[in-house]
């Protein structure tokens, strides 16, 4: 399997988004919500990573 | 029954978590299952599989404890031995039919080796879900 790094981290932000999601709320719409945010929260640091990683290193 | 009885709400029955938590690590999502959260177990189960399987598909590198090395690697292949065995029976599945991951450059099988740790460590998430469950910490 030849996946790019960003295809590998956004599967890897998927799979940790919905367990994330499943085990820690209450209700279906709460693990609906905290996934979500979860994954987010996934491509935030993504972005701002990458984009830092590129402005310190020119 | 007398007007003012309290009755018991609805739930699952109370399962032993003795049994439980072995049981949710081989076979993750089975915890659930056992306590009648059928689309909860689906889930984990077919999360944690996919994970391994990307791992796995990535030709990822499965950790063994040695004696070699410094203390800080030898706790890091402990840690990740650890937590590849979380994956339960995908982990001795996979043993068990010889994978051993070709010795081949590039970043995939880095990738791969951290998505088989993450598959026992979203498991283990999943056990003292189940665990909380069980003991009616949640619902």
């Amino acid at each position: 399997m030849k996946l790019d790094h960003f295809e590998t981290t956004i599967l890897f932000a998927l799979v940790c988004s919905v367990i994330l999601g499943l085990v820690t709320k209450k209700t279906d719409e709460e693990r609906l919500r905290y996934g979500l945010y979860c994954f987010g929260c996934f491509m935030a640091a993504l972005f701002g990573i990458g984009w830092a990683m590129r402005l310190l290193h020119g | 029954m007398p007007a003012n009885a309290v009755t018991a709400p609805e739930s699952a029955p109370l399962k032993s978590p003795i049994l439980l938590i072995p049981l949710s690590w081989f076979v993750p999502g089975a915890g659930h299952f056992l306590l009648g959260r059928k689309g909860r177990a689906a889930i984990i189960f077919g999360t944690v599989l996919l994970t391994f399987l990307v791992g796995i598909a990535m030709r990822g590198t499965l950790f063994h404890p040695t004696d070699n090395g410094d203390v800080l690697s030898r706790l890091i292949q402990f840690g990740g031995y650890i937590a590849d065995m979380a994956s339960g029976v995908f982990y001795f599945a996979a043993v068990f039919m010889g994978y051993g991951p070709l010795d081949v450059a590039g970043y995939a099988p880095d990738y791969g080796a951290k998505f088989l740790v993450a598959a026992g460590l979203l498991n283990i998430l999943a056990i003292v879900d189940a665990y909380e469950i069980c003991t009616r910490q949640k619902d």
